[in-house]
This record gives structure tokens, C-alpha cells and sequence, in this order.
């Protein structure tokens, strides 16, 4: 056995002692610690970690109405990723959604329906308000569109643009999420879930 | 309230009704659908619609002739420069304005890229509508690269108005010439994918053929357009019958199927998918120098550095932008093929800058009918297969 | 056949029929009575020279503004897809009890748009199965697309502030 070998076969046994003994130290922190972090002690409101919770599930129902609706499904989908901020659950029926995004124009016809799907959605629930034919009418000032969903229902958050882009609902969906925080544990928060 | 106490069930009669829509996913917009179903098999469909009435026809009377593009837009909202197109042939018949070569050329391509992100959405949900998620994703993949596209010619993303009276909004840039190079190299590779995922597909088949079938002399009769026509064995183009805006120079092919059933449906839209990307290449290669809009300042406007110097320059400028364009008396259509099949807008002029009536011709209006014929006889199931390959657009079914 | 030919062609046929043809940039277009018009369209639909076997479309248009009669007009496009020509009918409608004769015999694909004329225009389709409201609500009053119907009802307002809204909520007219 020459020298090298010998030096090399020395290294190994170094290297191993000192894995098993870092090994040794890790396994004993963790008990140390894991302990005492599930000894440990945190309070907060249960309303706020309803909230929590609610924000990170958002479920919106499948109501496309016009052009807005293609930029929605461009937002679920592979490229923008409403998964990221928990809000791709889209739901065919009311009955299971607690996000309503209006996405285009509300026809006279259609407003009576539109009440009655949101109606149907259980408390707690949020709208958007996609573009500027929900939001206002847009550039349809006629007889046939309402001039803003939000003479039909109450809206949270009115995203602007004709359409606006997926990158701008997700910015609403955000700012949607950070309302819910902030409603969390009030009255207003506790009147939705009564 | 129960469900006999709305009629929903009928004691007397062993048939039920079956309301599909408004808000249904697989409708595709807003669409109304009233079932009357014996067990699964559907024995009456009565279609609903107006859900989404714009008043676009009735707000476009009121607007001058340059303002209406914009409305266009929002029609037919999966293939918007269709729409500018056909408005802009139309108004410029009326006109007699005689286009650049450059702009022709600016708008085929314009027009084809559109096709293909329509037909991408229309690929991508008619597949999800009969149980294929991953074809969604691909579809959008890909439709977001076109909408990049877009986005670096005209700003937006879906509604572009690149199409104006007289030629386009603005020449071509680089970064767009060679984005699209870039796609149609990368495209043809993925229309493979898609059909690897769904042609062979023993589900997609089974689902898909024979199912919704319509003869030669029915979808003539029911006056269906577009790939649902050419499906059933009708070759009727209108980029080959009445070709516009130079198409007769282009070398492609229009497929034509037989069977009239989804299947064909599917597969002539693939190879549509196929033909516009060879139409793009084409245009590229033949793309001429010169003004990409009409020299006629009556209708477009002067170059922005003659303003300075030129008097005359000042005045077209002043009175196209305080005014608008005037068009003389008279009336006309202009038939092109959209994404969907003709789309036309039906423009009588009084000779002022408004016009006193706009009037799409929608392809998807005019296929609700059949289509709900269609319907009668097949299982519920195939209710969503049927409307996903008719590929309707509420927009400009219900204006 | 090109537009000249056609037009000669249904002059030379239907003389009584017609009332004037007109070629505005190169399209071949008729004018004809709403009394002859099945006539007319059945002998376009079943000629072999002719054969216009596509419907293309019918809009109404309002011509009240130009104070002409009569007032109404609805005009038809048809095509031959064999012999790839086109034609487009107009036929004049008075304004008193405006009604005009159905043509979804000849070809189904008028059902719709023909039911459409009557929502828009409230033009009768004489024989059509279903002359009933398409688009707008069923109990909607007037005739949108006349030129004597306003094109807006409703103001626009932006505002942030809830009350204000619901203040304006309840002073506006139901939505139905």
C-alpha cells in the first residue's frame, strides 16, 4: 500500500467522523428545539385566521360574460398562474364560489340573472369588477348596458381596462386578498359571515 | 319552491325540461340553451340569446366613421382585426380609396395571426368542454406569444384597432417582423403536438365522430359559414370566391371535409391553423416597401413633420380630427372570412361623418339556429361537443 | 355570371317583378315590392343559371332621416356557392304596418335574422313560426334600432362613495 493510499484512506475516515458527528449535533438540536416550538404559545383572533385562511382560498365562479372573459382564463391559466395566489379553483357553480369576477359587459337582460347567480353564492363572498364595461360602462353609454355592475351588486374591487391584462385581475385579486385581511376580525367581516 | 312548481317537470308528459345557461362553463360566453330531454337523448333545443346585447349597431350611428373601430373590436372579441377589417373595406368601397400594397400586406398578417389565436381558444376549450385540460394549457401557451405580438404593435393585448381607414395605425417595427419569424418557426412543432395529444386519441374519437353531423345541402340551407361549412364538404372561402385585400396572391390551401361531424370540424381547423401560418410566411417574404397607409389625405392623416411647412397639411389635419371622414352617399357590403366564417359589415352612408346604418353580419349568429338542430337526438353529453365545435362568440351573436 | 349579367338575366325573367336594379361599385343589386318578393326569391333560389342556394343575411335599415319612402327597407344577401356570385335585394317597406313576406322556407338560415328585423325594426315577417322578441327582453318596449328611439336612457356617475350610490340605486328606473 503506497503512501497516497494511505493519506487518502486517512481523509475518508476523517470525513466520516465528522458527518456522524454533525449528524450527532443536528438530530440533537432538532429534539432541543422541536420541543420547545411546539411548547410555544400564539395568540391571535380567530377572525384573523379565518380571514387568513379565506384569502388564500378565493373560489370563483365560472361567469364569463364577453371579452374580459378570454383575459380571466388567460390569467388561470398556464402563463400567469392564478394558482400562485390561491384563486385557479374556478367553480361551474355559484353554489361553491365565494368570488365573483364580472368579467365584461351586463345587458340589461342579463343584470336580473346576474343579482340571482350572486344571490345563490354562500356568504362570504366578494366581487371584481373586470374592466370598464363592469365598472362603469365603458364606451357602451346605451340603452341596452347598465352603466356599472355595481348598480346590481356590491362590488370590492373594480379592476380598470378594456380588457385589463391578466397581470392587472391578479393585481385586483391581490388587493381583494389584502381587504380581506384588513376586514378580518371586525364587524364587517362578522355581518359577511352571519 | 319545487321543481314541478316551475314546470321544470312535467306530470302529464314523460319528458323534461332542461335549462342550460345563462351562466353554464361550456356555453362559451352567455348563451341560453332550453332542453327537452327524453331520458339522455335531447328531443327539442330552443336557443335563448341576448344575454350580452351591446347595442354596438345603434352606439356605431351615432360615432363618426373613425370611432366605430374600437366598437368592431368588442364583436367578435377572439379575432378583432377581422372586424376592423371588414368595417374598413367597407367604409373605404364607399370611398373609393385605393390601399398601399405595404398596408394589404401588414393586414393579412395581422388578420392570419389572429385566426390562429382564435382557433387556439377555440382548440383549447372545445377540448376542455369534452374532458382534455392538458390541450388548454398548450393552446394558451402559445396564444400568449401572439398576444406579445399585439402588444408590440398596437399597445394592447386583445383589441388592437391596428386596422384603420385608408391602411394600419402604424408600420411594422422590427422587433414584431422578427417576433413573428421567430413563431412561425416555432409554431408548426406544436399544431403536431396538439393533434399527437387528440387526433388519435381513442376518447376524442369516440366523443367526436360522427356526432353533430350536418350534410352539404344542410349547412347550406341553415347557412352556416367558415370551417363549420367547409367541414360538410362545401368549398366556399371567401379569400378564394371574392378575394380581398390581395389574398389571390398567396399560395394556400382551403380543406375541405366530408363528414360535416365535430371530427371534421376539429381537423379542418387544425389545418386552417397550418394555411395561416404558411400565408404568414409568405407575407413576410413579400412584404413591400412604401407608405403603409394612403397618401390621401381626405381620409388618413398627414405625416406629423409636413405640419410645419405645408398649409395644406394643416388643414386635412385640422378637419380630420375636428370633423372626421365624409363619405359619400350610397350603401354596399364587403364579405371577408373571419376566424369564425363571413363577416361583413353592411354600411349605408347619407353622406355625412356618421353613418345612418352599420350592420354586422356575424357568423355565429347565423349558425345559433343550426346548430341547435343539430342538437336534436344526441345525448346530453354531446350538447357541449356541438356547441364547442360551432365555436359561437356571444359578442357578436347578440351585438 | 358577373353582376351586368345577373341583372339582365332577373330583368329578363321577372319584368313586372322588379322595380329597378342598380350596380354601386360593381354589386348587383335589385329593388323589389314586398308583395313579389317570395316570388322573386323562390325563382333566384331554384333558376340554374342563378341558383343564389346561400342566405347570407337581411338587415333592416330606417330611412327616417332621409325622409324618403317608403321608410323601411330590409335587404337581402344571397349567394351562389356553385357559381360563386352574389346579389343583394332591396325591398321597400312602407311605414304603416311594415310587414314583408318570410323567405325561411327557401332557406332556414333566415329564421334568425328575420326574427331579428322584427325585434329591431318591429317590421312583421309574414309566416314566420316564431315572430317574437330575439334579443331584447320579452317584455321590452319599443323598437331600438328605429331611428326615432333614443340611443341612451342613463347618465354615467363615478363615484367612490356608497351612499351616493345607493342614493342613485334607488332613484333610477328597474333595470327590466
Amino acid at each position: 500500500m503506497g503512501l497516497i493510499d494511505q493519506a487518502v484512506d486517512a481523509l475518508e475516515t476523517e470525513v466520516n467522523n465528522l458527518k456522524s458527528n454533525v449528524k450527532d449535533a443536528v438530530e440533537a438540536m432538532d429534539h432541543e428545539y422541536s420541543g420547545s416550538l411546539y411548547d410555544t404559545i400564539l395568540t391571535t383572533k380567530l377572525g384573523k385566521v379565518v380571514g387568513w385562511a379565506q384569502k388564500n382560498a378565493l373560489w370563483p365562479a365560472t361567469f364569463g360574460l364577453a371579452c374580459c372573459a378570454i383575459e380571466m382564463m388567460a390569467m388561470a391559466n398556464s402563463r400567469w398562474d392564478a394558482a400562485r395566489f390561491g384563486a385557479e379553483v374556478f367553480r361551474a357553480s355559484p353554489r361553491q364560489a365565494d368570488l365573483m369576477i364580472v368579467s365584461g359587459r351586463v345587458s340589461q337582460k342579463m343584470a336580473p340573472i346576474l343579482k340571482q347567480i350572486y344571490d345563490q353564492m354562500p356568504e362570504p363572498k366578494w366581487v371584481i369588477s373586470m374592466g370598464a364595461c363592469a365598472s362603469c360602462g365603458g364606451i357602451f353609454n346605451n340603452y341596452s348596458i347598465v352603466q356599472g355592475v355595481d348598480r346590481v351588486v356590491p362590488v370590492d374591487v373594480y379592476v380598470p381596462g378594456c380588457p385589463p391584462g391578466p397581470e392587472a385581475l391578479l393585481y385586483g385579486v391581490i388587493k381583494l386578498q389584502e381587504k380581506i385581511m384588513m376586514e378580518a376580525g371586525t364587524d364587517k367581516a362578522k355581518k359577511r359571515a352571519a | 319552491m319545487s321543481v314541478t312548481d316551475q314546470g321544470l317537470l312535467h306530470r302529464d308528459k314523460d319528458t323534461m325540461t332542461l335549462n342550460m345557461g345563462p351562466q353554464h362553463p361550456s356555453t362559451h360566453g352567455v348563451f341560453r340553451v332550453i332542453l327537452e330531454m327524453d331520458g339522455e337523448v335531447v328531443q327539442t333545443a330552443e336557443p335563448e340569446i341576448g344575454y350580452l346585447h351591446t347595442g354596438i349597431e345603434k352606439t356605431s350611428e351615432n360615432k363618426r366613421y373613425g370611432h366605430v373601430i374600437p366598437m368592431t373590436d368588442r364583436l367578435d372579441y377572439l379575432n378583432p382585426p377581422g372586424n376592423n377589417l371588414a368595417f374598413c373595406l367597407t367604409t373605404e368601397k364607399l370611398l373609393g380609396v385605393e390601399i398601399p400594397d405595404r398596408a394589404n400586406v401588414l393586414r393579412v398578417i395581422m388578420c392570419e395571426l389572429s385566426r390562429i389565436a382564435s382557433h387556439l381558444v377555440w382548440l383549447g376549450t372545445h377540448a376542455l368542454d369534452i374532458g382534455a385540460m392538458t390541450v388548454f394549457l398548450y393552446c394558451w401557451r402559445e396564444r400568449e406569444m401572439i398576444l406579445d405580438l399585439n402588444e408590440e404593435i398596437s399597445g394592447v393585448r386583445m383589441m388592437t384597432s391596428y386596422i384603420r381607414i385608408g391602411g394600419v395605425a402604424k408600420d411594422a417595427t422590427r422587433p414584431w417582423l422578427d417576433g413573428i419569424r421567430d413563431f412561425i418557426e416555432y409554431f408548426p412543432a406544436k399544431v403536431d403536438e396538439y393533434e399527437r395529444l387528440l387526433t388519435k386519441n381513442p376518447i376524442w374519437l369516440d366523443r367526436t365522430e360522427g356526432i353533430g353531423a350536418f350534410t352539404r345541402e344542410e349547412a347550406i340551407n341553415w347557412s352556416f359559414s367558415g370551417p363549420a361549412l367547409r367541414a360538410s364538404g362545401v368549398n366556399w372561402d371567401i379569400r378564394k370566391a371574392q378575394p380581398y385585400s390581395g389574398y389571390d396572391n398567396y399560395n394556400f390551401d382551403v380543406p375541405v371535409l366530408n363528414n360535416g361531424d365535430i371530427f371534421d370540424r376539429y381537423r379542418v381547423r387544425v389545418e386552417e391553423m397550418r394555411q395561416s401560418r404558411i400565408i404568414i410566411k409568405q407575407a413576410l417574404e413579400r412584404l413591400p416597401e412604401g407608405p403603409y397607409k394612403t397618401p390621401d389625405n381626405k381620409v388618413s392623416l398627414p405625416p406629423r413633420e409636413t405640419l410645419h411647412t405645408s398649409m395644406e397639411a394643416l388643414i386635412h389635419h385640422f378637419k380630420l380630427v375636428s370633423e372626421g371622414i365624409s363619405v359619400p352617399v350610397g350603401e354596399t357590403y364587403v364579405p371577408i372570412e373571419g376566424a369564425r366564417g363571413e363577416v361583413g359589415f353592411y354600411i349605408v352612408s347619407d353622406g355625412t361623418n356618421v353613418p345612418a346604418r352599420v350592420k354586422l353580419r356575424a357568423p355565429s349568429f347565423m349558425a345559433i339556429p343550426g346548430m341547435c338542430k343539430m342538437m336534436e337526438g344526441c345525448y346530453i353529453a354531446d350538447v357541449v361537443g356541438i356547441i364547442g365545435s360551432i365555436d359561437i362568440v356571444m359578442g357578436e351573436v347578440d351585438r | 355570371m358577373t353582376s351586368e349579367e345577373i341583372i339582365e338575366k332577373v330583368k329578363a325573367e321577372l319584368a313586372d317583378a322588379i322595380q329597378g336594379a342598380d350596380l354601386p361599385q360593381g354589386d348587383a343589386v335589385i329593388f323589389v315590392a314586398p308583395d313579389s318578393w317570395h316570388a322573386v326569391a323562390e325563382f333566384l333560389k331554384n333558376d340554374a343559371d342563378l341558383k343564389f342556394d346561400y342566405f347570407s343575411d337581411v338587415r333592416g335599415v330606417d330611412y327616417l332621416l332621409e325622409e324618403r319612402e317608403p321608410r323601411f327597407e330590409s335587404v337581402y344577401q344571397l349567394y351562389s356557392i356553385d357559381h360563386q356570385h352574389s346579389i343583394r335585394v332591396r325591398v321597400g317597406i312602407d311605414e304603416e304596418n311594415p310587414s314583408v313576406p318570410t323567405v325561411s322556407d327557401l332557406w332556414k338560415g333566415a329564421l334568425y335574422p328575420e326574427q331579428e328585423l322584427f325585434d329591431m325594426f318591429g317590421i312583421n315577417v309574414d309566416g314566420h313560426p316564431t315572430m317574437e322578441r330575439l334579443i331584447m327582453p320579452k317584455d321590452w318596449e319599443g323598437f331600438p334600432l328605429r331611428k326615432d328611439y333614443p340611443l341612451t336612457t342613463e347618465t354615467v356617475t363615478f363615484s367612490y362613495n356608497r351612499g351616493f350610490k345607493s342614493d342613485l340605486v334607488k332613484s333610477k328606473p328597474p333595470t327590466r
